[in-house]
């Protein structure tokens, strides 16, 4: 199998278009979860997110997440500077949930309401495949082509498909990434399951009262690490292993002992070929609600002990953008190999005695490390751990 | 190279006479599950003879929108109050994967795949190639739809009006060669070769003839040529224009042979489910020859699979014809579903109103 190397980034986030942006909000410690805006939150615990600013760009008879996803993907791929030609056998797998939904739900709730609402484009791309189709058309990319939807996993699962296919010869590069834009479905769900903080999202704080939503698009250039450096691309890093468990356990609910989230660590470990103690950093799932913050902890102190890995979550600055999250997070932990510095924990005032780990409460810290995990987890027990190695 | 693929199970819940009984699932999951659920998590029991570490890929062009729709008018007709924290997990597609991963215990990877009209196909050739590069052990792959009338209406008038569509479910289980030699499990057939990749077309389109890569790879890796290809089971479903395109594509892909086509979702409908039925068919068919299972859906994304019969693959164990086949000694029969060879058809399913020739 070949190695797998990461050379191209693309972010559209709560702090704006780009990885620049991306990274200095996040390296910032800066929290940018703010009141909703997008859809009417009357009558809701929770009325905040963390929303894409205006200036998005893109055509506006595309989808909100349609515009996100092709911003990120873009830019992904000009980071890397893959060209037309080579775009033509490039693969492309997007992670996704919500589609174009946004659009949809306002023509139903007119439909329902009996306004007369001409059907609108965005209806025929409200499915998740919608981002694929698009990102692929505009951008030329002709080799295999897959939306998956593993629910808050879905970013993670996209890049360890796509690093299957490199790893195994099938195609030279693939572009993979996440992408979610806010929608009501979302909003009103998490709501109604009570999962959801009034205020701002304090991850690993004793005090922590449930997660905050957010929204967004990343992607990733993945490359034959042989092929990038005979065309003198940068390397990011190395996408070293990856593991992708099911829980088989409960719908919502992950395992109380987080069994598979301790089998995905592992599978990554195993494929990276390193020990537990060689991975300095966990860009944590941290949601931020009481049960999965402690089943995580319990599952990477299964993995790794207690103490040793520095760990924090992102989803405290941007939410949890949901089939976003899994490559916003990768992308995160690829640039704090690459900078040094990890990203900390915002908002983490008292920390919990139940996680056993350095969280990196509220500002960043200096460190180079050599390997880090990003965790992504999801509904119907779908565990992601991805591996990234700085690159030599 | 890699293992060689081979098809060891097949369940399909749809309303064509096959493998279904009355019941889909046990009471206690009949209650607990959607209908959605209901028909994946049947379907995925009846093609598993064996359980353990099982991946599981799902492919879905609607998920289980049904639901979805559901957890939206109660909200609508009653505000906050009236949403359901029961329903909203079923609004996220890989809501049937996760209840077919809890009643198999499949515990490896399991993805849902969403794309329209190539799902299940999808699902199936991802699949192959894990095992092929032993990523996974065993794997239970297919596909599960449930369009409902309001998105039916929807897509009719955005273009897409002349489908035929219907809802079902349709696995297969996929493992190595050796693992099931080992076993002793039965062999139903080969995905010999399998791959996929897109055409030049715009979203919700139809794109030119052009040369199939798809087919040509999933040739290549089965080391066969156009001339063994005996039957093509296509993605026909009543889409006048996608349909043109795909003989267009297979034409070109297959000169100068042209091997008879057949299509398996009329009457009743296509849905996700259809690919198990059409690779199982495809295997069972073969006879010495080669059966190609071909999808193309608007926007371009192209599956082929080509698939081996059983006395093509090991002749001293196969068992000749799906149709003939005893049902093989299983680990757990807890469902209601007897398997492939069995003919009562299912009451509810592909009611007139989802399989509709506009």
């Amino acid at each position: 199998m070949r190695p797998v190397a990461v050379t191209g980034l693309g972010v559209v986030s709560p702090f704006g278009a780009g990885v620049k942006a991306y990274w200095e909000g996040i390296s910032g410690g800066v929290c940018a979860i703010r009141p909703i805006t997008l859809i009417d939150t009357e009558g809701f615990r929770c009325r905040i997110a963390a929303e894409v600013p205006d200036g998005v760009g893109g055509s506006t008879r595309r989808s909100r997440a349609d515009r996100l996803a092709l911003a990120a993907a873009r830019e992904a791929l000009d980071d890397a500077g893959i060209g037309r030609p080579e775009r033509a056998e490039a693969a492309l797998i997007v992670g996704a949930v919500g589609g174009g939904m946004l659009e949809a739900e306002a023509w139903y709730w007119q439909r329902a309401r009996g306004v007369p609402t001409p059907l609108p484009r965005a209806l025929a791309s409200s499915f998740p495949s919608a981002h694929a189709d698009v990102i692929g058309s505009v951008l030329g990319l002709g080799g295999p082509r897959e939306t998956v939807v593993t629910a808050c996993s879905s970013g993670a699962a996209s890049l360890a498909m796509a690093a299957d296919l490199v790893a195994d010869g099938v195609v030279p590069l693939a572009l993979a990434g996440g992408v979610d834009a806010l929608t009501r479905i979302c909003f009103m769900g998490f709501n109604a399951l009570k999962l959801l903080d009034p205020a701002p999202c304090r991850p690993f704080d004793r005090d922590r009262r449930g997660m905050s939503i957010g929204e967004g698009a990343a992607f990733v250039v993945l490359e034959d690490i042989a092929r990038a450096r005979a065309r003198g691309a940068p390397v990011y890093a190395e996408l070293a292993g990856y593991g992708m468990t099911s829980d088989a356990f409960h719908v919502t609910s992950p395992h109380p002992e987080g069994e598979g989230m301790v089998r995905a660590m592992r599978a990554a470990l195993r494929e990276a070929r390193v020990a537990a103690g060689a991975v300095g950093y966990a860009n944590a799932h941290g949601t931020a609600t009481p049960q999965n913050d402690r089943i995580e902890a319990l599952a990477m102190r299964e993995v790794f002990g207690e103490g040793r890995l520095l760990v924090s979550s992102t989803k405290s600055m941007i939410g949890h953008t949901m089939a976003a999250a899994g490559t916003l997070e990768a992308v995160a932990t690829v640039l704090t190999l690459v900078n040094e510095v990890i990203p900390p924990t915002a908002r983490l005032e008292t920390p919990d005695p139940e996680i056993p780990f350095d969280c990196v409460p509220r500002v960043a810290r200096e460190a180079a490390v050599e390997l880090a995990i990003s965790n992504s987890f999801g509904f119907g027990g779908q565990n992601v751990t991805l591996l990234f190695r700085r690159a030599a | 190279m890699g293992h060689r693929v081979v098809i060891t199970g097949i369940g399909v819940v749809d309303g064509h006479a096959s493998g279904v009984v009355s019941r889909l699932v046990d009471e206690s999951e009949a209650r607990r599950l959607s209908r959605m659920c209901q028909m994946t998590v049947a379907a995925g029991d009846a093609g598993l003879d064996t359980r353990g570490e099982l991946a599981l890929l799902v492919g879905t062009e609607f998920g289980d929108m049904v639901s979805t729709i559901a957890f939206v008018d109660g909200y609508l007709r009653r505000g906050p109050t009236g949403l359901s924290p029961l329903l909203f997990p079923h609004t996220v597609m890989n809501t049937m994967a996760a209840a077919t991963a809890i009643a198999v215990s499949a515990r490896d990877l399991s993805l849902t795949l969403n794309v329209p009209t190539v799902a299940g196909e999808l699902a199936i050739a991802r699949a192959a190639m894990a095992v092929r590069t032993g990523r996974i052990g065993a794997c239970l792959a297919g596909g599960a739809d449930e369009p409902p009338a309001l998105v039916l209406d929807a897509l009719r008038e955005a273009g897409a009006g002349t489908e035929v569509r219907g809802e079902g479910a349709g696995f297969v289980v996929l493992e190595s060669l050796d693992a099931a030699h080992a076993r002793g499990a039965r062999i139903l057939g080969e995905i010999a070769g399998a791959a996929w990749r897109a055409l030049p077309a715009r979203p919700h389109g139809i794109g030119r003839p052009a040369r199939s890569r798809a087919i040509a790879v999933a040739l290549e890796e089965s080391g066969a040529g156009v001339a063994e290809i005996g039957c093509v089971y296509t993605s026909a479903n009543g889409d006048g224009p996608r349909e043109e395109w795909e003989r267009a594509l297979l034409d070109r892909a297959l000169a100068p042979h042209r091997p008879p086509q057949r299509a398996l979702c009329l009457p009743a409908g296509r849905h996700s489910g259809l690919a198990a039925r059409s690779v199982a068919t495809a295997a069972s068919e073969a006879g010495d020859r080669l059966g190609l299972v071909h999808a193309v859906a608007r926007g371009g994304n192209q599956v082929a699979i080509v698939v081996a019969g059983p006395r093509r693959v090991a002749p001293s164990r196969a068992i000749e014809g799906l149709a003939s086949a005893e049902a093989p000694p299983r680990l757990a029969r807890s469902r209601a579903v007897e398997g492939f060879a069995s003919a009562e058809a299912p009451p509810r399913l592909a009611p007139p109103s989802l399989a509709q020739r506009a």
